[in-house]
């Protein structure tokens, strides 16, 4: 009996035991199979799972890395982001700036086989523009009146008024053109693009496989790309390090950890976000311009980059820097240069010479907004503003902004491709994303001139002053603008910009 | 029994009834609708009004409800509002993973905890013991996901292994299956070895000291008789109904696992459904949860009579 029950004990220990073992000698099988062929498939680390692949209607960054492999859009951004031709080969304004004639591209052919015209683009367009769909993109070209198809590869846009930033429009993803009919883009995703939907499985993976029939034959570089989903960044790491991924999403903190270690290169860039603090000017005491401007000399930006970027961004207005064509130079702002006594003194004469208590609504979804709004309430304190932080949830965040109704807050956007959007959408009266009850008619006159200034010069010098009006104002505070990090195995060519992974993502091989 | 099972299973349509308008409740009070969550702070209020018309989600709440109830019980779990996916496929194949990496995770954490609590209990207060009971206080105290962040990164640093990143079912391929799930049910097995080693050992040692035992011992019967044959079975009812809670609650989806180790599993699909208000998909999700939660409390149950015949019902 004792030699039973020893035995049963033993052999339930050596299942654990070859349990364990088992894991270990995997290695090596692994490291043959991936040897044995010559790889052709690029495998991408996707932090949050897609929502869905109809371009005009989901906007979540988890979705258009995927669809903006599948569509094309009119026009794109190359790395130094100026606009470049992708399915309209070139364009015309006229001198009036009300008519935008395209010229599309010949012989592009939707995934389905069928041929891409401009009936085509004048449907994606019309779908855009009605309400029911509810795109996000329909408030980029609310200046067009009227598409007309003039012949199969000319489509000529008639505006209301000159607008400067319609060519730029045209190149989001949001904006991509889609074949005409298509009523239920979540079902089926045909596009012109690169890479054509292969298999999705949820909470898995989404396969895409090249587009033999491409319009730029010399593209795409990699025979299919395997987004792999991947949700808490400690995989993500284990995975980069093993070479299970060839291209990850990483943080500050992990391409600090990632440098220098073997097979493993970390590459950034510049982004077009920027972090901000919100204020409320419609509540008290921030609708007095003193306070805020008070609130603006507390706040040590650099003390932010330090922090919580560990030195890795920089100091941004309200038009991220990377958009080098249109962002004034931080060091133009007088406020941006801390001054902790002046801001005392400018609460006092407007009336709070002991402060008051306030909330900041953060969410607790990005550790960075939590980490910017705790250094926000330490400079805060030290003019006697004590400020409660409110940690969100990502839902009830959003809910909280669209409520127009918090004190301040502490938030991300992404300035667009053209300043307008970074101005007119965020800032003006009735700008869809003005949550924080800002209106200066000047402001608005200023922005909206811009946007029908054709004159490139003359835009920009428009421009520069809506955002030194805006910078004094203070219905935000322009904190940082971050670089974004990429982890990229050795044998991957691949080269991260503002431009958008996708436009890296089609010109990268394996070496 | 017979009737006790008819009525066992008779109330499972209160508490599912309960259940659904709960979670629906719930649901909806939470800040946050699914159109302004997607089109975050891009949205213009048109957009996100389309949207949530696009859904359904304009309609007012107790039609929603009626709706959905009236699905459910046609066997009709709806779409995501998101993705378009079809609820109930999606639910069933995802709690064909979680049940693997339960079954697996159970599995390793009984085939540690039994025979150690045995030891543990029947050499009381000795190095042994000891030992395991220090293991138990780590494993209780150590959160999974420090445990799971370990396994990871040392496999894949010290070891240059990771687990194969797509999911594969035991019946389709073992040997990858197992591959698959071999770190994240070891997660799972440490946490749970602690619970059921704990509960072991402590009923051995109040089962070693009844009477029925020192008559055992007075006929002369070995230790290890003695044991198997007569303490095992009477120490049973209570490690038992702690092995049966955490099926249960494993059987929901262990969240934190499943996330960190990428497993498509019941959790994290519910999980999602949450962050994205994807009303239908946690509304579906949770009922079924609930559902599986009472069978195999149920099952629990009539194993009790099994284990002691003097239980009768």
């Amino acid at each position: 009996m004792k030699k039973r029950v020893l035995a049963g004990f033993f052999l339930s220990l050596s299942l654990v035991l070859s349990a364990c073992s088992g894991g270990g000698t995997a290695p090596a099988e692994q490291g043959k199979s991936a040897e044995g062929q010559a790889k052709t498939e690029l495998i991408v680390a996707a932090e949050q799972e897609p929502v869905g692949y109809d371009p005009h209607k989901v906007p979540a960054a988890s979705s258009v890395r995927v669809y903006a492999l599948i569509y094309d859009s009119l026009t794109k951004l190359d790395e130094n982001m100026n606009i470049i031709p992708n399915l309209a080969e070139k364009w015309e304004i006229a001198p009036d700036g009300k008519t935008v004639t395209m010229f599309l591209q010949k012989g592009v052919k939707f995934h389905n086989g069928k041929d891409m015209t401009a009936e085509d683009v004048k449907f994606s367009f019309e779908r855009i523009m009605n309400p029911d769909t509810g795109s996000i993109a329909k408030s980029y070209f609310s200046s067009v009146e009227a598409i007309e198809v003039k012949d199969p590869t000319t489509v000529v846009f008639k505006l209301k008024n000159a607008d400067a930033s319609f060519v730029a429009n045209t190149a989001s993803a949001y904006a991509s053109i889609v074949p005409t009919g298509s009523t239920d883009l979540t079902k089926e995703a045909i596009g012109t693009g690169p890479f054509k939907m292969e298999k999705s499985e949820s909470g898995q993976y989404v396969l895409l496989k090249k587009n033999a029939d491409y319009f730029n034959k010399e593209l795409p570089k990699v025979e299919s790309i395997k987004f792999q989903i991947m949700k808490d960044e400690a995989e993500r790491l284990a995975a980069i390090r093993s070479g299970k991924v060839d291209i990850s999403m990483v943080s500050a903190d992990s391409a600090k950890l990632l440098e220098g270690k073997p097979g493993v290169q970390i590459k950034n860039y510049q982004s077009l976000e920027y972090s901000y603090l919100g204020i409320n000017v419609n509540k008290k005491p921030f609708d007095n311009p003193k306070v805020r401007e008070a609130i603006s000399y507390a706040v040590d930006r650099n003390q932010i980059i330090q922090t919580v970027w560990k030195g890795e961004a920089t100091l941004t207005g309200p038009i991220a820097p990377a958009l080098t064509n249109s962002a004034l130079d931080p060091a133009t702002y007088p406020t941006y240069k801390t001054d902790v006594e002046k801001a005392k003194q400018m609460l006092a004469e407007a009336g709070y010479p002991n402060g008051f208590e306030t909330q900041i609504e953060t969410a607790a979804t990005y550790p960075d907004m939590v980490e910017t709004a705790q250094v926000i309430q330490q400079q805060l304190k030290a003019i006697g503003i004590n400020a409660k932080i409110n940690q969100l949830e990502w839902g009830n965040y959003i809910e909280t902004w669209k409520s127009k109704d918090m004190n301040l807050m502490v938030g991300r956007n992404t300035s667009g491709v053209d300043a307008d959007r970074s101005m007119r959408f965020f800032f003006s009266t009735t700008g869809s994303a003005n949550v924080w009850n800002y209106s200066n008619p000047a402001y608005d006159e200023l922005v909206q001139k811009a946007l029908t200034t054709v004159d490139q010069g003359e835009r920009k010098k428009l421009y520069d002053e809506a955002q030194t009006m805006l910078v004094a104002d203070a219905p935000n505070l322009f904190l940082a603008s971050p670089k974004n990090y990429y982890a990229v195995r050795d044998n991957i060519d691949f080269t991260p910009s503002a431009a958008g992974e996708v436009y890296s993502l089609i010109k990268t091989s394996i070496k | 029994m017979g009737s006790y099972l008819i009525k066992r299973v008779a109330s499972l349509i209160p508490i599912l009834f309960g259940i659904s308008v709960l979670i629906f409740t719930i649901l909806h009070l939470v800040p946050g609708d699914p159109a302004s969550i997607m089109l975050g702070t891009n949205a213009t209020p048109e957009a996100i009004a389309a949207l949530n018309k696009s859904m359904g989600l304009d309609q007012p709440l107790i039609n929603q409800y009626l709706h959905w109830i009236t699905g459910i019980l046609q066997g009709n779990f709806g779409v995501s509002v998101h993705t378009g996916e079809e609820i109930l496929p999606q639910i069933l194949k995802r709690f064909a993973i979680t049940m693997q990496l339960t079954v697996f995770g159970v599995l390793i954490g009984w085939v540690l905890a039994i025979p150690f609590g045995i030891l543990s209990a029947i050499r009381a207060h000795s190095k042994t013991d000891i030992v395991v009971r220090v293991f138990t206080l780590l494993g209780i105290s150590v959160p999974n996901f420090a445990i799971g962040t370990l396994l990871l990164l040392g496999f894949s640093l010290y070891f240059n292994w990771f687990p194969p990143i797509d999911v594969v079912n035991f019946w389709e391929d073992p040997i990858e299956a197992f591959k698959v799930f071999i770190l994240p049910a070891t997660t799972m097995g440490i946490v749970v070895a602690a619970g059921v080693m704990r509960m072991t050992r402590s009923a051995f040692l109040e089962t070693m000291d009844k009477d029925f035992i020192r008559t055992a011992r007075a006929k002369g019967n070995s230790k290890w008789t003695i044991v198997i044959g007569h303490a095992f079975r009477n120490s049973s009812i209570p490690i038992v109904t702690i092995a049966g809670m955490q099926i249960g609650y494993l059987l929901g989806g262990s969240v934190i696992v499943e996330q960190l180790f990428s497993i498509p599993g019941l959790g994290q699909y519910i999980l999602e459904g949450i962050y994205q208000r994807d009303y239908p998909v946690v509304q579906g999700g949770v009922l079924f949860v609930a559902l599986v939660f009472v069978l195999v409390n149920l099952l629990i149950d009539l194993i009790y009579t099994w284990i002691d015949p003097r239980i009768k019902y």
